[in-house]
């Protein structure tokens, strides 16, 4: 691979060249990214009031800490990102072993399950705020039709429900997508191996743990990772549907901080930065942690 | 082995309802009016009422709306495609000291949760008086995207053979024909793959939008659906319409680039 590159990359080094490709670019990028990021730092550090900003040191950290608004929507989201990955990836394998059979169709189904995906946040919650209806959403019609109506319920302004809810949501959104990459995964394996498994014609159990799963293990490892990076930054679905109501319990992360930068009259921003700078430095530490556990992980293997 | 098979598919059909049943209970609901929408929630249209595409294009703004969202859509996916195939290039065909380090710091970009950048990037455009403004949030948009769009075309530039630009070289190209003459060419189809998705994913994004524009006459059609469910709850029916409003021209895409655009929404999870 390295000796590939070496032989591709062009020995000159024309800087003219070089530097008018990459100079739009980095201009963008340390505009709009960079400068951002540095400055939402600086922020943590300030009370950032519309008349000026005043330095108060570590007062934001300290005040966070104790906030326990913050630790609540901390929780949520952290059940969030653990619970979605297993979800999502869980249904993809389930309906990957059901595709993986040859069905006629397959492609049809491959194409209708992976629409969700592709709706904005704002269109998926207002449709399934009107699923979740009280009185005429699809999932309580369903549960009185086959005589569960006494488990019918306002399913998104329960304390208890909410989040559950939300979080059923996202999976139905990103089920098929996991199952398309998943069964890419499949194809591009030689096609030896999945007729032997045929041949051998072990029971679905058998098929899912001995033949699917492992032969799938590192793509399967990047979806847990790309679910649970993407839960942690989840807002847009929860601003449409409740707000992170009713009584904190579906508040983000995300959320949380756009309430107290943009919603709180208290207009101070320094405060939502320190939230933004700390959810940040998480985020990326566990992005870091899962990558280097997975690849340490597969050099086990061996 | 016949009775297998049939489960399966019966399982198949289910999980297809569930699927794509609410998108058709959209699109029934978006041509029927809220009185019959509230007699049956679930009933077949009886009469098609499309006039209320008309009238929700006129009459509630959506015009306005998809207009503004098509314009810094199609905007920021322009810069997007030139600013971000230039640098993709640059990085993967010229070796130069940093390279891999500007590569890098680009490619975590991609994993940053927003919010490390709204508030600093409502501040700063408050400061140049792009805060409110449609090219303010275009401009906003090319950065966000630009990490992902990079880092789909480096992949693709570093797999040509070099061969063909040594080639172009001793036949006199410089270095900008040798890009615009062959690497983009060849690379036309990683190029459409992030133009789709770019499209996809700005026309859906509404973070950013809230935080960043709150003129009546600016909001993105997101931001419009939004504020028309927040003053008509009720009217169940024509915030349908509007639904279907922003979901057409995704599902147009997705009729005609299927293929693409799965392909282009799976690159960053592939291994």
């Amino acid at each position: 691979m390295i000796t590939a590159n070496h032989q591709n990359v062009s020995q000159r080094s024309p800087w003219g060249a070089i530097v008018t490709f990459l100079l739009p670019a980095l201009v963008l990028y340390i505009a709009f990214t960079a400068y951002p990021v540095v400055r939402t730092f600086w922020n943590s550090f300030h009370h950032v009031l519309p008349k000026g900003e005043t330095f108060v040191g570590l007062e934001n950290y300290a005040e966070l800490v104790k906030d326990e608004f913050f630790w609540r929507a901390v929780g949520n989201t952290l059940i969030w990102s653990l619970a979605s990955p297993l979800l999502e990836v869980g249904i993809a394998l389930l309906l990957a072993l059901a595709l993986y059979a040859k069905v006629p169709g397959a492609r049809f189904f491959r194409i209708a399950w992976f629409t969700p995906v592709l709706m904005s946040y704002v269109v998926v919650g207002i449709l399934w705020s009107w699923i979740y209806n009280y009185e005429w959403g699809a999932l309580n019609e369903t549960l009185r039709w086959i005589g569960l109506g006494n488990w019918a319920r306002a399913w998104l302004g329960r304390p208890d429900t909410a989040l559950p809810a939300l979080i059923f949501i996202t999976s139905w959104m990103w089920a098929g997508f996991n199952l398309v990459v998943l069964l890419a995964a499949l194809h591009s394996l030689p096609s030896e191996v999945i007729e032997a498994a045929e041949l051998d014609n072990c029971g679905w159990w058998g098929k899912l743990v001995y033949v699917i799963v492992p032969l799938t293990k590192a793509t399967l490892l990047n979806l847990l990772v790309l679910s649970f990076i993407g839960k942690m930054k989840i807002f847009d679905l929860v601003w449409i549907t409740t707000k992170g109501g009713p009584l904190w319990s579906t508040e983000t992360v995300s959320t949380y901080v756009y309430k107290r930068a943009f919603e709180w009259n208290t207009f101070d921003l320094g405060y939502p930065s320190a939230i933004a700078a700390v959810w940040f430095v998480i985020v990326i530490s566990a992005v870091l942690g899962l990558s280097w556990l997975l690849r340490h992980g597969e050099k086990l293997e061996y | 082995m016949r009775w297998r098979l049939t489960l399966v598919m019966v399982i198949l059909g289910f999980y297809t309802m569930f699927a794509a049943g609410p998108f058709a209970w959209v699109a029934l609901m978006s041509v029927r009016t809220t009185t019959e929408i509230t007699a049956n929630h679930y009933a077949w249209p009886k009469t098609w009422h499309w006039e209320k595409f008309t009238e929700a294009w006129f009459g509630s703004g959506y015009n306005v709306y998809f207009q503004n969202s098509t314009l810094v859509v199609c905007s920021a996916v322009l810069v997007l495609t030139v600013v971000g195939s230039m640098a993709a290039y640059a990085l993967a065909r010229y070796r130069f000291p940093s390279n891999r380090t500007i590569y890098f710091i680009l490619f975590s970009t991609i994993v940053f949760p927003p919010q490390i950048t709204v508030i600093a990037l409502f501040q700063i455009l408050v400061q140049y008086g792009l805060y409110n403004s449609l090219p303010g949030l275009t401009l906003v948009y090319v950065a966000f995207q630009l990490p992902l769009t990079v880092y789909i075309l480096e992949t693709f530039f570093r797999r040509i053979p070099g061969e063909l630009f040594d080639a172009a070289r001793i036949d006199g190209y410089g270095e900008f024909e040798v890009f615009w003459r062959i690497a983009l060419p060849i690379s036309l189809p990683a190029i459409s793959t992030t133009v789709i998705l770019n499209t996809i994913l700005l026309w859906n994004e509404f973070l950013y939008a809230v935080v960043l524009i709150t003129d009546e006459s600016k909001r993105t059609l997101p931001l419009g659906i939004q504020r028309f469910m927040g003053d008509q709850l009720e009217d169940i029916g024509m915030i349908a319409t509007g639904l279907m409003i922003a979901i057409i021209p995704v599902v147009l895409i997705y009729a005609f680039f299927s293929e693409k655009l799965i392909k282009g929404m799976t690159a960053g999870a592939m291994k």
